[in-house]
């Protein structure tokens, strides 16, 4: 735990930040409301930490209405037929079934991205990979649901399935979704920026070759759940385990076809997610319209199993990539092709093809780029966004490509990234503004905490240490569906008591956005963090949010609880001082209490200050918002990726290979993050905690794939091996606050941006090790067994220390 | 077959319940669904996540693969059974203070096992608090902050012991690591 | 969640009730000891009985003992005597199993997670059922598969055209009490009956046990070191893909006693996690025999003896030739934590 002020001050010919960050809103600056923070950037506990702690916290399947019916999902046991006929007679007919959905009851089609809606709440036609969901049951309790499922007769005509993904690329034949206007593709993007191909051929140094990122899931604890009542007021109120509650109510309305005033979305409690809980998914609908068919409320609860079948999990990208280097160690340009498995349907996928090329651009300077990605549909669970969507796989790639440069180059890898910073107030190749940029300050502190200099090469046999470098974005510009509304909005209610409640629609998946809204709003009145309270993501009682994605929330919602905030703190500051006979500037709210600045004994409590305020104004209450200035570069998808500011992170870890086993341990990974101002720097060093361990178990153990027949291999917690207490390094963070002129105090994201890293430097420090370049994933033992065979066989061939593992060499 | 119901007499944080559930359901099913105890939480169905941890006779246990009827004559403490009159469990307060909660979810499996380990070992050392939690996943802090909040409590602990009360220390005048970060 | 179907449940108090129990309902009843590998089983679909017999009630099958020694104090010379209901984890930490079998409270304590062997039992583990990548899944999966010879199905999709099931043994205990020859006492309503562990087992992977419907296991016997030795040891080294939870890829147990000057005069290698029975080396005791237990370049030749007639398959989860390659360097292991944890 470490924190540094980073490079985060505008230089001086830009001595006004907010002009460069062209804001339509208001944003407040790093600065704090008063005379100092009282809250902001201090140890506290979290607003519902005690009710977690204790079992009391509702999560969704903790609640249960009065005449609860259960729901079940029939899924497809082919991985591509045609559905012939549904017969759902005989399980209508079963004691304890109150009702029975097919597709054809609710045929509206959805997705995620308006541009993209390619899925069905249940299956209508067609069936694309094992597990689809076809057909539902509410029933009195959870064995009979299950049992009337095995009572739907479903007639298949089986097609051939794609399993792997450079097959749907070429066949024409076989299609997943017939239709497409491309075959199997369903995005494509080609984009370059300045000369690469001549860059290229100028570089003194060029390493041309081939990764494979695997496909890993979130595995959050809690699986999907969701809990519908269709009340007689006509109203439809949905509970679901959702991390984007606003798109959830959009989709209703349009697949239940509901008027959206009818339906209230409320997200409980919600056991992680990891971007698992960003699309609306078939359980939402099936309760939804089984409670309306029945008139009872239904819950659905996903069995582990069904989790992995919904996945939207990462991404697996096979990449060629090139980069080049100059004698001097400056990246000369950087070409990629992508080939991306997308799964059966869309979901974020055109967000993550452009995101496979657009968030490399820092924080290494890249002068010429070009990348060129391609996702297609298999016949396997859908892919989505996943912690680091989209940029995790080629980050991997550019890393341990620019370490393979550094060698060559006779460079030490930090070095090499440090010629490459970008800087600060800068523009990249593809368009997209920096603003504070603290990443060689990341680097310095990893450097330093890991004894780098004095370490690296002294460590013994089969034992080194790797860095890697990123960035990630602070929320986006690209709002999922057009419009000119705000991005994120706060509601405050001031009660006589004291008591301040702040309605935020921003969904608390764990990362804390509730603690961090009551801190910014504690902070702004001055008062004690236990007088707020936080009424969240009920879309009847909370201002729109668009979900918890893309790290937009602490830099978004953030800035609309201080704009709320600040707008009543000067009513306060105004009333208190008139009532005092002073100038406003001299009242001080905090702590709990207001008071004369130049007479520190006149002081009242805050519910006072309150108090005086109503009676001069009225009831009071406030409200902000926050939208992103426009942003991105002049080119068809140049605002995918465009964000209101960047957090960076360099990390470096140390492992130890077995070379007898295969077997990698990390004792250690320490990671720095620039974050902007850390607001709540126990949530910080959470996030980049978790995020290292989550980039860790990517690297070793996480492998979701399916088998040969297109079954998911490994579809449970015993044989999807995510790291248990005795796997995991010890994680070291440390934060840099390069304080963000556009970020609330600020803050930029902290969620997403400290896993990248993680996988290159794990991949950079086991070359440091013993000499072998893993470029596949999942590294498992008997690829680095290959690896050290191939190394050895080299060696002994006069080759030198190079093997190549499992994968060519150029 | 058709299910066989009994009426079980179970001993369930402290009191005596009797509750008709099925032969086939489980502890957790029951405790969840039939005692309104959702404190205890369902991960991963079969044993694989540790989130539904139950202490039995004090030792830790899996509720979802523990059939109630094989509960009956065993003293069941769930999460809710830590909280006493008197207040939270030490290590309730310590995983708040600490930050070890995120999502949550794991948490109270996390929090009876890391009670379980301290009942047998109450000076547990970093290494046996982390073989103690090994059979409970966490998906979202890599168990850092887990390891130092049951690493406060036993701190706690030890205060506790050479007299006066257990004092906490709020949250901002934890230990702070070295700003090296090395070695923690 | 996932639900169990309905079954009746029974509780017996006493082994008496428990085989009266067996002996009614045969086939249609299901065991449970401590629940760790019968329930996730059950919860697949695995078994389909109309009983579940827990046996948690059951006060006589725990306890661990010496018997039938008595003259040495350290009781070097009894037989150690185990009640099947006996956790793992007394087992691991019990101090006669750490003196007399110190490689069984090496087996005990690399099961699972430390919860998993709280619950679960040294008689459970014993008889665990085999397993298999394309077994131990749901009944949706299984179905969507069309199932397999081990249940349900006709075909093999570890071996094309197989005919016979080959799920593995994955007990990480009987790997190591078959290398020490232990002995397991087993019940009826019929009578009561001796079967070495050795024995116990057969090649089948749809039931590798020879276990009658209406038998039960009482009782696993450590049988006392041979009085000529000079000292005993064991051992056990276990692959597997995270440090706790997982059932192994490679279960590798070493036992063998030294005469009075140090040598080697007998030895047992086993390798288990690879077929239905936990297979014992052929050939090791003649090989080893004389040497010492440190010589690097024996220990290497045993490695080689198994790992020549070690064939895994893909019924468990990772690529094959690595895992026979890990033979010679897990038998190491074994030997290495055997000699960590040596006896008097």
């Amino acid at each position: 735990m470490s924190s540094s002020h980073g490079s985060g001050k505008p230089p001086a010919d830009r001595a006004d930040p907010l002009q460069h960050a062209r804001s339509p809103n208001r944003t407040f600056g790093p600065q704090p409301p008063g005379e100092q923070f009282e809250v902001i950037g201090k140890r506290l506990r979290k607003v519902d930490g005690a009710g977690k702690a204790t079992g009391e916290a509702l999560y969704t399947d903790d609640l249960a209405l009065p005449g609860m019916l259960h729901g079940k999902t029939l899924r497809s046991p082919h991985p591509h037929a045609r559905i012939k006929r549904i017969d759902t007679t005989k399980a209508e007919a079963l004691a304890g079934v109150f009702g029975v959905v097919t597709g054809a009851e609710m045929p509206a089609r959805f997705g995620v991205i308006p541009w993209t809606p390619d899925e069905t709440a249940l299956c209508i036609d067609k069936v694309r990979f094992i597990g689809d969901p076809v057909a539902a049951v509410a029933a009195v309790d959870e064995e009979t649901a299950t049992r009337a499922l095995d009572l739907i007769e479903v007639d298949y005509e089986q097609l051939p399935a794609l399993f792997d993904p450079a097959e749907a690329l070429a066949r024409k034949d076989v299609l997943v979704h017939e239709g497409n206007k491309h075959g199997n593709i369903t995005k494509e993007v080609l984009l370059e920026f300045g000369d690469p191909d001549g860059a290229l051929a100028k570089s003194d140094f060029v390493v041309e070759d081939d990764y494979f990122f695997h496909g890993t899931a979130h595995a959050p604890i809690e699986t999907h759940v969701a809990l519908a009542r269709y009340g007689s007021d006509g109203v439809l109120t949905l509970w679901s385990a959702t991390q984007i509650p606003h798109y959830v109510h959009r989709e209703l309305a349009k697949v239940l076809d509901l008027p959206a005033p009818q339906i209230r979305v409320i997200q409980p409690c919600l056991g992680g997610a990891f971007g698992g809980k960003s699309d609306p998914f078939s359980l939402e609908f099936c309760a939804a319209k089984l409670a309306m068919k029945t008139r009872r409320p239904v819950k659905f609860l996903y069995t582990r199993e069904e989790e992995f079948y919904a996945h939207r999990g990462r991404h697996p990208m096979a990449m060629r990539f090139k980069t080049g280097l100059s004698k001097d160690g400056r990246i000369t340009a950087v070409d990629s092709k992508i080939l991306i498995d997308g799964g059966a349907y869309s979901s974020f996928g055109l967000v993550t093809t452009y995101y496979s090329g657009q968030l490399l651009t820092g924080p290494h300077q890249i002068p010429n780029y070009r990348f060129h990605s391609t996702r297609v549909f298999t016949n396997k669970p859908p892919c989505g966004p996943k912690r680091g969507h989209g940029s995790v796989q080629p980050r991997f790639a550019l890393e341990v490509q620019l370490d393979r440069l550094a060698e060559k180059a006779g460079l030490d890898p930090i070095e090499v990234r440090r010629r490459n910073f970008q800087g600060a107030y800068t523009t990249t190749v593809n368009g997209q503004r920096v603003t504070s940029n603290g990443f060689d300050q990341c680097l310095d502190v990893v450097e330093k905490a890991s004894g780098w200099k004095e370490r690296r090469g002294k460590l013994g046999r089969g034992r080194g240490l790797g860095v890697a470098g990123s960035m990630y974005i602070s929320g986006t510009n690209y709002c999922i569906y057009p419009n000119d509304m705000p991005q994120a909005g706060i509601q405050i209610k001031v009660d006589r008591s004291g008591l301040v409640t702040v309605f935020s629609g921003a969904s608390d998946i764990g990362q804390g956005s509730n603690s961090v809204a009551a801190y910014i709003v504690a902070e702004e009145l001055g008062m004690r963090v236990e007088d707020v309270r936080v009424v969240a993501a009920d879309s009847d009682l909370c201002p729109v949010d668009l979900g918890a994605y893309s790290s937009r929330i602490t830099f978004m919602v953030g800035n609309a609880a201080v704009h709320a905030a600040r707008k009543l703190r000067k009513q306060v500051q105004a009333a208190v001082a008139q009532e005092w006979g002073i100038e406003p500037e001299r009242v001080v709210l905090a702590g709990g209490f207001a008071f004369d600045k130049d007479d520190r004994g006149k002081a009242i409590t805050s519910a006072k200050a309150f108090q005086i305020t109503e009676a001069v104004l009225e009831t009071l209450g406030s409200t902000g918002s926050y939208n992103t200035p426009n942003l991105g570069g002049d080119y068809r998808g140049g605002t995918i990726g465009a964000s209101p500011a960047y957090s960076f992170t360099a990390c470096v870890a140390e492992v130890e290979v077995d070379e007898e086993t295969g077997i990698v341990t990390v004792p250690h990974v320490w990671t720095a993050h620039d974050c902007g101002r850390a607001l709540a720097p126990v949530l910080v060093e959470g996030q980049i905690e978790g995020s290292a361990y989550m980039g860790f178990g990517e690297v070793f153990l996480e492998h979701h794939d399916v088998n040969r027949y297109g079954l998911h291999a490994r579809p449970n917690l015993l044989d999807y091996t995510i790291p248990t207490s005795v796997d995991c390094p010890e994680f070291h963070a440390s934060y840099v606050e390069s304080l963000d002129p556009e970020g609330p105090y600020g803050a930029k994201e902290a969620g997403e941006g400290p896993l990248h890293p993680t996988i290159p430097a794990i991949a950079n420090a086991i070359h440091d090790a013993c000499g072998i370049w893993l470029t596949k994933l999942p590294f498992t033992p008997a690829k680095v067994v290959a690896a050290l065979q191939a190394r050895d066989a080299a060696r002994a061939a006069g080759g030198g220390a190079n093997g190549t593992a499992n994968g060519r060499a150029h | 077959m058709t299910a066989v119901t009994h009426l079980l007499r179970l001993d369930v944080n402290g009191s005596t319940v009797d509750v008709a559930a099925p032969a086939h359901w489980t502890l957790l099913e029951v405790l969840r669904y039939r005692l309104a105890l959702t404190g205890s939480k369902q991960g991963c169905d079969k044993g694989d996540c540790g989130a539904c941890t139950v202490l039995f006779d004090g030792k830790a246990r899996l509720a979802c693969i523990t059939l109630a009827a094989d509960a009956v004559g065993h003293r069941v403490t769930t999460i809710e059974g830590l909280v006493t009159p008197a207040g939270l469990d030490v290590l309730q307060r310590t995983f708040d203070e600490a930050g070890a909660l995120q999502c949550g979810f794991c948490q109270p499996g996390m929090i009876v096992a890391a009670r379980a380990c301290l009942d047998r070992k109450p000076d547990a050392t970093r290494a046996e608090i982390k073989e103690a939690l090994a059979s409970n996943l966490c998906r979202c802090t890599g168990y850092t902050k887990i390891f130092e909040a049951v690493e406060q409590a036993v701190r706690a602990g030890k205060a506790a012991h050479v007299g006066g009360p257990a004092s906490l220390l709020p949250s901002g005048d934890a230990t702070p690591a070295p700003a090296s970060g090395a070695a923690r | 969640m996932l639900r169990l179907e309905p079954f009746a449940f029974a509780r017996p108090g006493s082994v008496d009730e428990a085989v009266a129990l067996l002996a009614k309902h045969g086939r249609a009843a299901r065991l449970i000891a401590g629940g760790t590998d019968v329930m996730p089983n059950l919860k697949h679909g695995l078994y389909e009985p109309e009983v579940v017999i827990g046996l948690s009630a059951v006060a006589e099958l725990r306890g661990i003992a010496l018997e039938g020694g008595g003259a040495a104090a350290n009781g070097s010379d009894g037989e150690l005597v185990i009640g099947a209901m006996t956790t793992l984890a007394e087992v691991e930490s019990h101090p006669l199993v750490l003196a007399r079998a110190p490689g069984l409270a090496q087996a005990a304590r690399s099961v699972a997670g430390p919860t998993q062997r709280t619950m679960g039992t040294l008689g459970g583990n014993v008889c665990l059922d085999t397993r298999c990548v394309w077994i131990n899944q749901s009944h949706f999966w299984r179905k969507s598969l069309g199932y397999c010879l081990k249940k349900d199905g006709t075909v093999c999709h570890v071996v094309q055209g197989g005919k016979s099931c080959v799920a593995a043994a994955s007990n990480d205990t009987a790997t190591l009490l078959c290398a020490l020859g232990a002995t397991l006492v087993i019940r009826s309503a019929r009578g009561v009956r001796a079967v070495a562990i050795r024995d116990f087992y057969k090649p089948d992977g749809a039931m590798n046990q020879r276990l009658e419907p209406d038998e039960l296991l009482t009782q696993i016997r450590v049988p006392a070191p041979r009085r000529s030795s000079g000292a005993s040891w064991s051992g056990y080294a276990k692959l597997r893909a995270r440090n706790s939870i997982d059932f192994p890829k490679l279960s590798i147990a070493v036992a063998w006693t030294t005469d009075r000057v140090g040598a080697i005069d007998d030895a047992t290698l086993v390798v288990s996690a690879i077929a239905a029975v936990p297979r014992v080396i052929a050939g090791i005791a003649d090989l080893a025999r004389g040497g010492r237990a440190d010589d690097p370049a024996l220990i290497a030749r045993l490695g080689e003896q198994a790992r020549k007639v070690t064939i895994p398959l893909t019924n468990i989860d990772g690529d094959t030739g690595w895992r026979r390659a890990m033979v010679p360097v897990f038998v190491k292991r074994a030997f290495a934590a055997a000699r960590m944890a040596t006896t008097g």
